[in-house]
């Protein structure tokens, strides 16, 4: 298979394998609950983060069984529109501001939602 | 197989105004969404050459997302639709997408019918077993004994089989997965999308939202483990002893043989009418 387009190259150790665009998830936990490694788990609001870089192997099991396509494994992937918005902040009218959670560096609920 | 550059797969998505999608949570045909566009892009074929056509219901909406020529049409006629659009531009492929309620109900004469015919379309039925968007009514997929808003008690109805269904009416190509294999499920559509004739593929996907939660299924976290403690290879499923069947689902390619298609044999008669007007002047 080496007639294919690039790869994304595989990511150094302590480097974020995997992005997330909250403005997309639905909080299902699909990736939470079928990565094989456990290396992603859920933050207070539900959202998935990688909480153990160490664990995660890129196989790309959690991309391929998201519905929403709000996560992607390696780099070089392009970021769909609004997608990469932090939660809680309204930046494009299709991104409904009600089902964001807070950012969790705000602390407080987002009063315009 | 190695995966798809997602920026590609992006980029077959109507990203920049459709998105987020409309289904719940978890639904299982959003990841047969990312799985039809992988496919579609391993195939190597360019927008403009793909059409989806689908009917009314869930899997309805998906053309919507994909930034191809999509066409949404009425309840249960996506294959006739779609035979029109393949018969006037046989060079395109031409890919529906169905619920089980839409291609085995209302449209269950189509589908037997399209594929008696050996049109060259594939069929992408996704068998959520209820009818998600209006509200968990009994389908033709229920099975016996399940809960449904109109069967309160447990279904009293067998159910069909989408996969054996087609497989008689004569299709060429019949397969079956679910949103849990969902590497086997990107192979089984580049299969189905390169075999000439009618491609059948069921795709069971968990409705958590009204079957799971009228028969005390689960999340869709639990309805997919459901999937993947039952789902076996067809291989290994015909191995098996008749009464251990019922209790597995046997997945991958059921049915994969070259029958004439009707595409070609409605060419030729269009070429023997043409010389013979031309001879009649």
């Amino acid at each position: 298979m080496s007639g294919k387009a690039a790869q994304p190259k595989p990511a150094q150790k302590g480097e974020s394998k995997v992005s997330f665009f909250p403005a997309w998830c639905k909080r299902c936990g699909n990736c939470v609950a079928f990565c094989p490694r456990g290396a992603l788990k859920r933050d207070q609001w539900g959202y998935p983060v990688l909480a153990d870089s160490d664990r995660c192997t890129s196989c790309g099991l959690c991309e391929m069984l998201c519905p929403d396509f709000a996560l992607s494994v390696g780099e070089g992937g392009l970021k769909p529109a609004g997608a990469g918005a932090p939660r809680g902040s309204r930046v494009a009218p299709i991104t409904s501001p009600e089902r964001l959670a807070p950012e969790p560096n705000g602390g407080e609920e987002d009063g315009n939602g | 197989m190695p995966p798809v550059h997602r920026s590609v797969v992006y980029d077959w998505l109507r990203h920049d105004k459709k998105f987020p999608h409309v289904w719940c949570p978890g639904c299982g045909l959003g990841i047969l969404l990312g799985s039809l566009l992988r496919s579609l892009v391993e195939s190597g074929l360019d927008k403009n050459q793909v059409v989806l056509v689908s009917g009314i219901g869930c899997s309805g909406r998906l053309p919507v997302y994909v930034d191809v020529n999509s066409v949404h049409t009425t309840h249960g006629r996506a294959l006739t639709f779609a035979t029109g659009i393949k018969l006037a531009k046989p060079e395109l492929t031409v890919i529906t997408v169905m619920g089980d309620g839409d291609a085995t109900a209302i449209g269950g004469n189509h589908l037997i019918h399209a594929a008696r015919r050996n049109l060259d379309i594939t069929a992408i039925i996704v068998n959520n077993q209820t009818y998600g968007m209006t509200g968990g009514q009994y389908s033709p997929t229920t099975p016996l004994g399940a809960k449904a808003t109109t069967a309160p008690y447990g279904h009293i109805e067998p159910s069909f089989d989408i996969s054996a269904l087609s497989a008689t009416a004569g299709a060429s190509f019949v397969a079956r997965s679910t949103v849990y294999h969902i590497t086997q499920l990107d192979q089984l559509l580049g299969q189905a999308i390169a075999k000439p004739g009618f491609g059948v593929v069921e795709v069971l996907s968990p409705c958590h939202t009204n079957f799971g939660r009228q028969n005390r299924l689960g999340s869709q976290v639990d309805m997919m483990k459901e999937f993947k403690r039952k789902g076996m290879r067809v291989e290994r499923w015909r191995e098996l002893p008749e009464g251990k069947r019922a209790e597995n689902i046997p997945l991958g390619v059921l049915v994969d043989r070259d029958l004439p298609v009707f595409g070609q044999s409605y060419q030729r008669i269009c070429d023997t009418a043409g010389k013979r007007g031309e001879a009649g002047k």
